[in-house]
């Protein structure tokens, strides 16, 4: 911190406020490409894995190796073939949504009881009608838990991005730019607007979910309080 | 303003998905890129404001975050022109080769350049350079009467020392202090801190270390007072600032334009000064104003724009 | 593959064995880093979580609080806490360089490592039968005797994988304390990087997931000697909050 420095420098987010609203945009922008792409590259692993059930665990062990390799050296190695693009951005926060999202899925479907599953055969389903209408919607809660937990979590990920530069760096150019500066109003504002981005997805994804599964929420209601 | 911010975001995303330049008009589309650290932004950003003023269409990839993304992405293609330190760029290749004299730096550099990326060209370096200080609080300059490195190494064992953690295998860091200063590596109280950075600076404030490499325009210098110890045998590399291009960019361009583009490049590099760059330093780094900013009026005051 | 047998090769020789930035002595600094920061986030997580397990009140609030601090990275944390670590160590008394480099780590390990804990301490408190805790009042039980003769017990194996996930998301995580000149593997790490040594940065990669593997499989057995039933296998359910998400570990700027 500068000598004499207000702890908060009001001023100077007054006059940034255009480039504060830029980078928190940028910063959703890029949590939600990675988490839906995530979510759809899990879901199409998921339901391979259904079929073929020797997948599971190496893809839950690569998804976790993953996470022991640091973000410079990934960007470094990545930056032959992707460039400074948004891809080279997205793919380590993709892979790292997967750990999550990939395992949530398999437990929600895992949580399908066989009877339903049984009866809906009965009942004269195809596989891909089961997997729809019977199958997918018992899943949602859990879907939706994992989505949530990767949508948090990308968020305070999408920090590492700003290795990559400005153009893409979302929030996290405060952090880096004021610690680099000795300036403690761009740290604060870059962590403080995460963790507030990161309630305000949180809460819309809890609506999402009322709303995705109304059934259910007496018992979500139970869950939660046995978390 | 704001839906303008908006506008401008959704249209770099796209701009970096296709990845693709569109090379409409006379002149090229120029990529340009800077290292993580203000200094190396801010000049960038004088690059790409005289050369917009010139008419090239400048997409910018400001603040990559370190020399193992900038190097890879100006080999790669995906980056054309950034500004370079000579010393450190050449020993990011080659720790053997950067010494104090700025000419042998550069040539050097541009022979290691010119068999990267299908050829990198150096362009005219800087008056002005930013290179590795050793720095001690006023205090313990007082206290042990330092005024150049020399006399560090009779108080070696009484200083905790502030290097960075390439100190040991860099030449012109562990081999300078041991060879031609006489302090042993390492030394007996280290702390491995990046140099040039904040928390160095802050350790150094605030007596965590006692001697530390900074970088010279460094505005904490001037802000917290500390005193500079003279390189009295100039071990240190001459870190001036040169532009350096890809050479399949010039290759676009009329041998007028390319001679034009030259120029206007070496007459911002011969504005900057060790003094401008202190100056201008201070304007980014302590008064908070935008690099763009800090960019554009120095070089409408210097009749460059 | 040459960047796998360099790594190899550099962790094999001998001269990386030995002295103060040997693999014992930043094994030995990365552990005690870990193990004083999750020690200090089970004192104050461990009774937290127990009171509002045991009570019931609050669990929504701290459970969501938990998951939102991964939010903020570890090294927002760090640098935010170094300047008044520093600053205070004069009024305070401590080293100077207490504030410089284990303060900021071990605060930004200690935040890291309240989660996981205080979640599972809580969930596993809750999930014991209610009936059961009932009943136990009805025999004339006093609460402080039914949370720890009752519900602790039945909650252990899942209070000790909260502090497993804990262990684990530590240990990765601890690496950041090099960029404060704290030592510990990260130490090969930063320095990999700032040297431009690809194979001792790899080799401080491998190292820290194999500590990190070591810490989880140990207290796995841990958690399994104390669980009476076996416990499901770790891939069988959902994550249901952050706690147990594993943080990536060399989360550098």
């Amino acid at each position: 911190m500068r000598p004499g420095e207000p702890l908060l420098d009001v001023a100077w987010i007054a006059d940034h406020l255009d480039d504060i609203a830029f980078r928190l945009g940028q910063h959703v922008l890029i949590a939600v490409i990675a988490v839906a792409v995530g979510l759809a590259i899990s879901m199409a692993l998921a339901l391979w894995a259904r079929r073929a059930p020797w997948l599971r665990g190496p893809v839950t062990g690569i998804a976790g190796v993953l996470y022991t390799i640091p973000s410079l050296a990934l960007f470094a190695a990545l930056l032959p073939f992707t460039g400074l693009t948004l891809l080279t951005a997205e793919i380590p926060l993709v892979l790292y949504t997967l750990l999550i999202l990939f395992r949530n899925i398999m437990a929600g479907f895992d949580g399908v009881p066989a009877d339903v599953a049984e009866a809906a055969d009965g009942m004269g389903y195809r596989s891909a009608e089961r997997l729809l209408q019977i199958e997918l919607p018992l899943a949602v809660p859990l879907i939706i838990a994992g989505v949530r937990l990767a949508s948090v979590s990308t968020i305070g990920l999408v920090m590492i991005v700003s290795l990559l530069g400005k153009n893409l760096g979302g929030l996290g150019v405060f952090i880096t730019e004021g610690i680099q500066t000795f300036f403690a109003t761009k740290v604060y504002v870059g962590a403080a607007l995460s963790v507030a981005l990161a309630i305000a997805i949180d809460l819309l994804l809890v609506w999402l979910e009322r709303r995705a599964t109304p059934w259910s929420r007496a018992r979500a209601a139970r869950a939660v309080a046995a978390d | 303003m704001r839906s303008r911010r908006m506008l401008a975001l959704g249209a770099s995303l796209l701009v970096l998905l296709s990845a693709c330049g569109t090379g409409g008009g006379s002149k090229p589309t120029i990529k340009i890129g800077s290292d993580g650290f203000y200094e190396s932004q801010l000049v960038a950003e004088m690059y790409a404001q005289v050369l917009e003023k010139a008419g090239y269409t400048v997409e910018r990839s400001l603040a990559l975050g370190a020399r193992k993304v900038t190097s890879p992405a100006l080999e790669g293609g995906q980056i054309d022109l950034k500004p370079e330190y000579i010393g450190s760029g050449l020993g990011y290749y080659d720790a053997s080769k950067p010494s104090g004299d700025a000419d042998a730096n550069a040539a050097a550099l541009q022979e290691i350049l010119s068999g990267k990326g299908g050829g990198i060209t150096v362009l005219d370096y800087s008056p002005g350079e930013d290179t590795n200080a050793f720095v001690v609080r006023p205090d313990t300059a007082a206290k042990f009467s330092l005024t150049t490195m020399s006399d560090l190494a009779a108080v070696q064992d009484e200083l905790t020392w502030g290097l960075p953690p390439e100190c040991e295998t860099n030449p012109l860091c562990a081999g300078a202090l041991t060879d031609t200063y006489g302090i042993d590596f390492p030394p007996a109280n280290l702390e491995a801190l990046a140099a040039c950075d904040a928390p160095i600076a802050e350790a150094l404030q605030n007596g965590a270390v006692d001697v530390a490499e900074l970088c010279s325009t460094q505005p904490a210098i001037a802000q917290f007072g500390f005193v500079v110890l003279e390189d009295d045998k100039q071990t240190q590399p001459a870190e001036n600032l040169a532009p350096i291009v890809r050479n399949d960019f010039l290759a676009k361009l009329s041998s007028s334009d390319k001679t034009a583009f030259e120029k206007l490049l070496n007459d911002v590099s011969a504005k900057l000064t060790t003094e401008v760059l202190t100056e201008l330093g201070v304007e980014v780094a302590v008064n908070q104003k935008d690099v763009a900013d800090v960019a554009r009026d120095f070089l409408t005051e210097q009749g460059l724009l | 593959m040459d960047v796998l047998t360099a790594t190899l090769a550099w962790l094999l020789d001998p001269i990386h064995w030995s002295g103060p930035d040997g693999i014992p002595t930043r094994i030995a600094e990365h552990l005690a880093i870990s193990i004083v920061s999750l020690a200090a986030a089970g004192l104050v997580a461990l009774p937290v979580g127990a009171i509002i397990g045991h009570t019931g009140r609050g669990g929504t609030l701290a459970v969501n609080l938990a998951n939102l601090g991964r939010a903020v990275p570890s090294y927002a944390v760090l640098v935010i806490v170094l300047p008044p670590a520093l600053q205070l160590a004069p009024t305070l008394g401590y080293e100077p360089s207490l504030g410089l480099s284990e303060i900021p780590t071990f605060t930004a390990m200690f935040l890291l490592a309240i989660p996981p804990i205080l979640v599972n301490t809580y969930g596993g408190l809750r999930e014991v039968d209610r009936d059961l805790v009932e009943a136990a009042r009805g025999m004339g039980m006093r609460e402080r005797q039914i949370l720890f003769r009752l519900e602790a017990p039945l909650a252990m194996p899942v209070i000790v994988g909260g502090i497993r996930t804990s262990a684990v998301q530590v240990v990765a995580t601890a690496t950041l304390g090099a960029v404060v000149a704290y030592g510990g593997l990260g130490r090969y790490i930063v320095d990999g990087i700032a040297r431009n040594e690809n194979d001792r940065l790899f080799a401080g990669v491998v190292l820290v997931a194999g500590l990190a593997l070591a810490a989880e499989g140990l207290l796995a057995l841990v958690q399994r000697l104390l669980s009476p039933r076996g416990l499901p296998s770790a891939g069988e359910h959902a994550f249901r909050n952050l706690a147990e998400v594993p943080a990536p570990p060399a989360f550098l700027p």
